[in-house]
């Protein structure tokens, strides 16, 4: 291991859906001392660059030859078997997951599912969007619908909708402005220019309000929705309106038929002007995960090969399939820390393979864990960012100690494939 | 069997336009991926006699892969449901994929259908620069075709710069690094300045261009200018394939005369105008449509330096993909059908309507004749080749119905009375266009034509040298029978379809170029990367 430090540039972080992908790392005696430009959570998620190197059978040290053998074993003889890709894996190694799922006949979910209320929203009718730079360039007028991104999305204030310069805003944060709408304690940012209170129970009223509004229908200024009816007179008014929203679950739960209603109304003010509603989507590569799904199968998530092809059961994911006691051996790639608590909690009852970085100290006690590499910092391949955008990752790390979930998981693939 | 490295494919009717062969009774012979002149005797013999041979199809324009075609894959739960599609039983090699078809199928059941089909080599036709890496990885997940894609180009912010300073070179040499950088085939231009005005928010009320020469943003930047510039490029730059161009005003009634003006502004220089059909209307909004495939036609035939596809409009199931933003919303606003639009960053846009065309829908009618007047009016097959912008006009499992509407006059005739004629009046097809395409022309306009538009040397003929890529039919006067199921097809050397079932799933190579180009435009690229961009200038492209 050399002391010189080693620097990498044009790294995209996973550490959410942002992807942002202008971070130097600085690695020094092997560990990462500097994630340039990252933001606090950027930080955390590059850590120090040091994973565990286990790999492990019922909790003992093994061989990795062994591990998977038994890995392909359990998942072989099992009768309701499920794949779940859970973060910070690449869409190369997703893709081959995928593939076991589909030799399996087994079911396969993701950590794209805990935004499954928009997905099946916009399944329904369709959306209004716009990749995130694309916001930049255009939006006067964004609206923050019940979130403050600074939480949850550090920086996708500062690259993408509000404080960048774009080709028809000139004049970055000054060209534009920023409305907070806070449905209850779902508040907007606290620099807003503009703020619109919601009580949570009115929401889905205020939403078909606004909608109807610029229908044309007549809708009363000086009712229960005057001030919902003075924004999206604003909006109408703007040149692009960009309406933020989250699609991750919050602390606080909120109305399950808000995706459609936002989705609805961002559609409609697309004829007086022009809008696009950006959904606010978690990191890890869970947005590849969707792509990935969605081009190999035809659905993003929660998909079944049960019947020797693909079917949708979005209503039966892997929280409800565990919870159901419908799965008996579960494959799970990528890290364990990033798993939804519907499907971790779940998870210690069932016997389980989990395969991705500190996948040794997953709580679940899985029968084989083997240890990997984390996509972006250990090993190179493709992620998305929560607008879809692909992007390419570059390890600081050239991966020689550490183990690659890539290859590991290729090489479970080929054994399950070689036992036809 | 197994396949052999060395395959004498016997006996059949041989159609090989591009050779001069036109229904001969000859062997074909293959070693390895390669067609060559001659086998010893006592080679593996495929007996084919009774059959007809032809090189594998090419399809010309297509939506297969990349991030449009999956955000319509994700708006169609309920289509795949309906076609589920299990993996194939395969002879030998890795065990093959299951999926889900309906108008945008799974990757994997796009290539085993298109093998299915006899098609060997498939062109998807609009990726945007920015996610050209994601259509490259759905195109390696796509099996057996072969397979490349047009990037757009013709409302890109950076070129529209260019081409308001007046710098050609520089939005030449651009062209020519965006290529490269993306790994694509040809330049695509999707209604020119149409959707920088869609996404500008701002230009007349119908936030889209109307006519050539129409301002976009600047009033140095044009439709005309835009088209001048792009052709100008792909010429300079020496690509295989010409400017591949979706005109202003698809789909809108009388915009005829803007597809007229666009071959006229491009005159002398090679171009490609795709999907002809949706831009050969007379007539006015809200005054009626009429068909004006004779004038479009006639044009196309007396100028040798353009080529076309049809893009033809089939009854049934569709799915609308594309990167003309402004005309998915109109047909959202029209249709009240799900509608995804997705405005892309500094580059196009996308906008997404599941449609179906219906024979008692007076401007489906309309559309359906229009498509076929041009095929059944076109004097040179070589420069007027089949499409049916899938899944656009249809899906490309409907190419062996189109192929027997045209291969059968009375069968067309038949279904010609079965649709609605409001809108039929002053069509060409009313007269009764008697012309029967024989199958040497079938083989030009699904395969030769293609083929030889794209620049694919090797591909859509059989000659010494070319691709291994040969399909067999056995005979049949429904056309549409025959040309579904094919009893053997051989891609790059591989029995893919043995028999009429798919037997093999080889994978398919990537067609992309790589023009030169004066590098010093990249610094200023660069620039504008950290200007206005939100990924950086190293990490774009796919390479
Ligand atoms: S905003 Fe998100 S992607 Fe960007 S540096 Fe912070 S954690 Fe990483
Ligand atoms: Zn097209």
């Amino acid at each position: 291991m050399s002391a010189a430090a080693r620097t990498v540039e044009h790294v995209t972080c996973l550490g959410c859906g942002c992807a942002c992908d202008d971070i130097t790392v600085v690695v020094q005696r092997g560990r990462v001392t500097e994630a340039q430009q990252a933001c606090a959570l950027g930080t955390a998620w590059f850590g120090d660059g040091q994973v565990p190197d286990a790999v492990r059978i019922r909790g003992r040290a093994d061989t990795l030859e062994r591990a998977l053998a038994e890995a392909a074993q359990l998942l072989a003889d099992a009768k309701g078997p499920l794949v779940y890709l859970a973060g910070d894996i690449s869409c190369e190694v997703q893709r081959d997951a995928v593939a076991i799922a589909d030799r399996l006949k087994g079911a396969i979910d993701s950590l794209a599912g805990t935004a499954a209320a928009g997905v099946l929203a916009a399944q329904r009718r369709g959306r209004a969007g716009a990749t995130l730079g694309e916001l930049r360039q255009r939006a006067d007028l964004v609206v923050f619908w019940g979130v403050d991104p600074g939480a949850r999305y550090p920086r996708y204030n500062t690259r993408y909708a509000v404080e960048p310069v774009g080709l028809a805003v000139p004049a970055g944060r000054q060209g534009r402005r920023v409305i907070a709408v806070d449905v209850g304690d779902a508040r907007g940012p606290a620099d807003a220019d503009g703020r619109v209170a919601i009580p949570p129970d009115a929401e889905l009223d205020a939403l078909g309000a606004m909608r109807a509004m610029v229908q044309g229908r007549a809708v009363p200024p000086d009712g229960p929705f005057g001030t919902a009816i003075a924004l999206v007179q604003e909006m109408t008014k703007a040149r692009y309106v960009a309406v933020v929203a989250d699609a991750e679950p919050g602390p606080s739960p909120s109305d399950p038929d808000r995706a459609e209603a936002l989705i609805a109304l961002s559609q409609a003010l697309n004829g007086p002007t022009r809008c696009a509603l950006s959904t606010l989507r978690g990191g890890g590569n869970r947005s590849g995960a969707d792509a990935v799904l969605t081009w190999q199968t035809g659905f993003p998530f929660a998909v079944d090969f049960g019947r020797g092809y693909p079917t949708y059961r979005p209503h039966a994911g892997a929280a409800e399939r565990l919870a159901a006691g419908e799965v008996d051996a579960a494959l799970v790639i990528g890290a364990p820390a990033t798993l939804p608590d519907s499907v971790a909690g779940r998870l210690a009852g069932v016997a389980t393979i989990a395969i991705g970085p500190r996948a040794s100290a997953a709580g679940w006690k899985p029968v084989v864990a083997v240890d990997t590499g984390v996509a972006g910092i250990h090993e190179g391949g493709t992620a998305f960012r929560m607008d879809d955008v692909p992007l390419p990752l570059r390890p600081a790390f050239d991966g020689a100690d550490v183990r690659s979930a890539a290859a590991t998981v290729r090489a479970l693939r080929e054994r399950l494939e070689g036992a036809a | 069997m197994t396949t052999p490295s060395r395959l004498r494919i016997a006996g059949g009717t041989v159609y090989d336009p591009a050779n001069g062969v036109d229904g001969a009774v000859r062997d074909v012979c293959i070693e390895g991926e390669r067609i060559v002149a001659e086998l010893p005797a006592g080679v593996p013999r495929l007996d084919v006699r009774g059959m007809v041979v032809m090189p594998g199809g090419v399809d010309i324009h297509a939506h297969v892969a990349g991030s449009s075609v999956n955000h319509a894959r994700r708006l169609l739960p309920e289509e795949h449901a309906a076609d589920p599609a299990p993996a194939p039983q395969l002879a030998d090699g890795p065990p093959a994929r299951s999926g889900t078809g309906g108008t945008v199928p799974s990757t994997f059941a796009t290539g085993y259908r298109y093998a299915g089909l006899g098609y060997t080599t498939a062109m998807e036709a609009a990726v945007a620069p920015l996610a050209a890496r994601h259509a490259h990885a759905e195109l390696d997940d796509t099996p057996i075709i072969d397979s490349g894609f047009y990037v757009l180009l013709g409302n890109d912010d950076y070129l529209l710069r260019q081409i308001a300073a007046g710098e050609t070179a520089r939005a030449r040499d651009y062209a020519g690094w965006l290529l490269g950088v993306t790994r694509a085939y040809a330049i695509k231009i999707v209604n020119p300045g149409g959707v920088a005005v869609w996404k500008g928010g701002d230009g007349n009320g119908s936030r889209n261009v109307n006519g050539l020469d129409d301002a976009v943003g600047s009033s140095a930047v044009t439709p005309r200018k835009i088209l001048e510039t792009l052709a100008g490029a792909a010429n300079a730059l020496a690509l295989p394939h010409p400017v591949h161009i979706h005109c202003n005003n698809l789909g809108q009634p009388g915009n005829f005369a803007t597809t007229l003006e666009s071959m006229r502004a491009l005159a002398g220089q090679r171009a490609h105008f795709t999907h002809l059909q949706f831009h050969s209307y007379a007539g006015e909004r809200g005054k009626g449509w009429r068909s004006a495939a004779k004038d479009v036609i006639e044009y196309v035939n007396g100028h040798a330096e353009l080529s076309v596809d049809v893009g033809q409009v089939m009854f049934g199931s569709a799915t609308t993909v594309t990167a003309d933003g402004p005309v998915e919303h109109l047909l959202y606003t029209s249709s009240g059908r799900k509608w995804v639009n997705v405005d892309i960053e500094l580059e196009t846009g996308c906008g997404i309507v599941p449609y179906a065309y219906r024979e008692r829908a007076a401007v489906a009618a309309l559309q359906w004749a229009v498509g076929l007047e041009l095929f059944l009016l076109a004097k040179d097959p070589w420069r007027v080749v089949l499409s049916t912008d899938h899944p656009n006009g249809g899906t490309f499992l409907s190419y062996p119905e189109l192929i027997r509407l045209l291969m059968d006059r009375a069968y067309r005739d038949e279904r010609l009375k079965a649709v609605n004629q409001k809108l039929l009046a002053g069509s060409t097809l009313l007269d009764g266009l008697a012309r029967e395409y024989t199958l040497g022309e079938i083989a030009i306009v699904t395969r030769a034509g293609p083929a030889r538009l794209l620049g694919l040397s090797r591909k859509g003929h059989l000659g010494p040298g070319a691709d291994a890529d040969v399909t067999v039919y056995a005979p049949d006067t429904d056309r549409a029978k025959m040309f579904a199921a094919p009893r053997y097809v051989i891609k790059g050397g591989t029995i893919v379809v043995e028999e009429g079932q798919l037997r093999r799933a080889s994978a398919g190579a990537r067609l992309a170029v790589r023009p030169d180009y004066d590098v010093a435009v990249t610094k200023d690229v660069k620039r504008f990367f950290d200007d206005y961009a939100s990924v950086a200038f190293e990490n774009y492209g796919a390479q």
